[in-house]
């Protein structure tokens, strides 16, 4: 038997292999974690004109998200409630109601049911139909982000963000108009567990100069200096990695925010003009991570890279596979031809082709499949590389790593996962809130790594 | 870009010709031949592109994706040619060892164009990928290709991929279809 309350380690920095593997394990997920998460839905560019639809899902549910008749956002299962059918089976369009295809009721964009066949007839009017709405999901949007809970204990989106609302906001607000995502979706099944994908994009700075190294060649640039993880770069100074409260997390390699993208003369020209607007606007710090390459996982199962601009959700479909969906971020403010050029790039590098994202496959899904034995399910999954070299910075909040080659978001990522499965609800959550980075026990890295890199300017 | 007309049907000569070429591709990408595929059967102004298609109701009237769209490949010659040095370098571990891809083209039906040396020619396949010990996937879906004469034989100066799955059951696409 497994036990929940022991899958991470926070002090040795380790994993039960069960995590990736175990039924229970992942029937807790579901429960505790996405049952209990903000989960990402769309964007609000999607929904933009009234009956506009999208369907989507959450974890394991199908949902429709829509954009209702009085403006607002609604979200509910897509699962019809007279005998269960699922409702809509487009990805996207623009509808006044959904008509079950089995008997035919009707329900409009708010998921009430207004009519069905037959009512007088063979209901003889009797039929409760206010009692009989699809089930509704709560959902909020971030910055034209759009989430849903199917927890109405939750803290909201804007909280369970936290901090990395406040990172978030650096490409989310900008220079001012802000980012949406492109799609439609590119989708496709990898058959690994959802966290091995997540925690690859909130830490993984290490795979890149070695799982990578292919496409870094071909590439060359800023980041062809990575293949092969070459031991005389100062990684130390190159980026920084974060976590949060709420399990999110990132890693970013300064002034290298385009550098995958193989042709960017737009994107170029974009950066150059908007990262003053951004000091303006956000301050420095913010300004330099804007220059920065990202790679992030906004917990529990939303990646994206901010930079080359691909932004995924790894849906769960059991312990052992995922569905993959793909967008593409632009900055709104972009010109047509800088969109697409942007979303060419993104596509190619991180798509269901990409020159990239192709090396990761097989990663993923070994790391995972291997634990069919059950003597190699035995025992943890180490992640300790530059523990202690990380704790509170006066410009970043969370806790900040010192460098992006490291794994610090990793630590975070599962501290919260940790605190999720165990936790019986959101108020147990909350109660751990100033205590939660107790792990991170070096409180004066950043403080007597800075004095020190003063006195040696001193020094010189 | 991608509304060539096509006009009459070809000869059956022709078509045997067309036919052959593209067996002699296949044959070519089955062997992982890959620089002699982009230096001898591609033209240079190729475009090369697959896009991503939604499922919509019937009643939607949205057009049909365009190459300005989101599109899995939406490559010009140049990018095509970096996708075949990325498979070279030597340093693609997913591809050592080697995986075996077998393409069947069949439905191959050729079409003139206003152009006397560029025929539309629209073909079906199924690619079957295996890997490791048991992993294996298909792809089922249509090719629109430009192919136009050069010399003795024939270079794909468009292709449209359309796949037939929404959802790729596979770990990529990373494949010339
Ligand atoms: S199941 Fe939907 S109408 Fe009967
Ligand atoms: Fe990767």
């Amino acid at each position: 038997m497994v036990d929940i309350n022991k899958l991470v380690d926070t002090k040795s920095s380790t994993q039960s292999k069960e995590v990736f593997w175990d039924q229970e394990v992942y029937d807790r997920e579901i429960k505790n974690i996405f049952g209990r998460s903000w989960l990402f839905l769309t964007h609000e560019c999607m929904l933009e004109k009234k009956g506009d639809f999208i369907t989507t899902k959450m974890a394991e549910d199908s949902v429709i998200v829509t954009r209702h008749t009085d403006g607002s956002l609604k979200a509910f299962v897509n699962s019809c409630t007279h005998r269960g059918n699922s409702i809509c089976t487009a990805d996207s369009g623009n509808t006044k109601s959904f008509v079950c295809n089995y008997h035919g009721w009707v329900f409009s964009t708010d998921g009430k049911l207004v009519d069905v066949p037959l009512r007088e007839k063979c209901y003889h009017d009797e039929l409760d139909r206010d009692s009989l709405s699809l089930k509704t999901i709560r959902v909020e949007s971030y910055r034209g982000f759009v989430f849903g809970c199917f927890d109405e204990t939750a803290p909201s989106l804007e909280d369970f963000l936290g901090d990395w609302g406040w990172y978030l906001d650096t490409w989310m607000v900008g220079a001012g108009e802000g980012a949406e995502l492109v799609g439609p979706p590119m989708k496709s099944i990898l058959k690994c567990n959802w966290k091995v994908p997540t925690e690859n994009f909130v830490g993984d700075g290490y795979h890149v100069g070695w799982t990578h190294a292919s496409a870094l060649h071909v590439l060359g640039g800023e980041l062809g200096g990575l293949a092969g993880n070459q031991a005389e770069m100062p990684f130390d100074e190159l980026g920084i990695q974060v976590t949060t409260r709420h399990g999110h997390g990132f890693g970013v390699i300064d002034n290298a925010a385009i550098a995958i993208h193989a042709k960017r003369d737009e994107y170029a020209k974009y950066m150059e003009e908007t990262i003053p607007k951004v000091a303006e606007n956000l301050g420095e710090p913010r300004a330099k991570l804007f220059n920065g390459h990202w790679n992030c996982s906004t917990f529990p199962n939303c990646s994206f890279l901010y930079g080359t601009n691909i932004f995924k959700v790894w849906h769960p479909r059991g312990p052992h596979e995922i569905e993959v969906w793909s967008w593409v971020i632009v900055h709104k403010d972009m010109s047509d031809e800088g969109k697409r050029e942007v979303v060419k790039q993104a596509a190619r590098s991180f798509g269901t082709a990409g020159t990239l994202e192709s090396d990761d496959g097989d990663n993923m899904v070994q790391s995972t499949q291997v634990n069919r034995g059950s003597y190699t399910r035995e025992g943890a999954m180490n992640s300790t590389m530059g523990q202690g070299y990380e704790g509170e910075h006066p410009d970043y909040p969370g806790i900040v790593g010192s460098s992006f080659i490291g794994e610090t978001s990793y630590r975070g990522f599962y501290r919260f996962y940790q605190e999720m499965m165990s936790a019986d609800s959101w108020d147990d959550i909350r109660a751990n809130d100033e205590h939660w980075a107790d792990c991170f026990p070096n409180k004066n890295y950043w403080k007597d790594r800075i004095a020190a890199k003063a006195a040696e300017a001193e020094g010189e | 870009m991608h509304n060539t007309e096509a006009k009459e049907r070809v000869s059956s000569e022709l078509h045997y010709e067309l036919s052959q070429h593209y067996y002699q591709e296949a044959t070519l990408l089955q062997n992982g031949e890959f620089n002699t595929w982009i230096e001898t059967f591609v033209a240079k102004d190729l475009h090369y592109w697959m896009p991503v298609t939604e499922r919509r109701y019937s009643k939607d009237k949205r057009p049909e994706p365009t190459p300005y769209d989101m599109a899995i490949y939406n490559d010009d010659y140049d990018e095509v040619k970096d996708r075949v040095a990325r498979l070279l370098t030597g340093a693609v571990w997913m591809e050592d060892p080697r995986s075996t891809v077998r393409y069947l083209i069949t439905n191959i039906e050729a079409f003139h164009t206003d152009k006397d040396d560029e025929f539309v020619v629209r073909s079906n396949f199924v690619v079957y990928r295996h890997r490791g010990q048991l992993e294996h996937s298909e792809h089922v879906g249509c090719r629109q290709d430009l192919i136009r004469k050069v010399g003795n034989g024939f270079q794909l100066v468009r292709r449209k991929v359309s796949l037939d799955a929404r959802v790729t059951e596979d770990k990529n696409l990373y494949i010339f279809f």
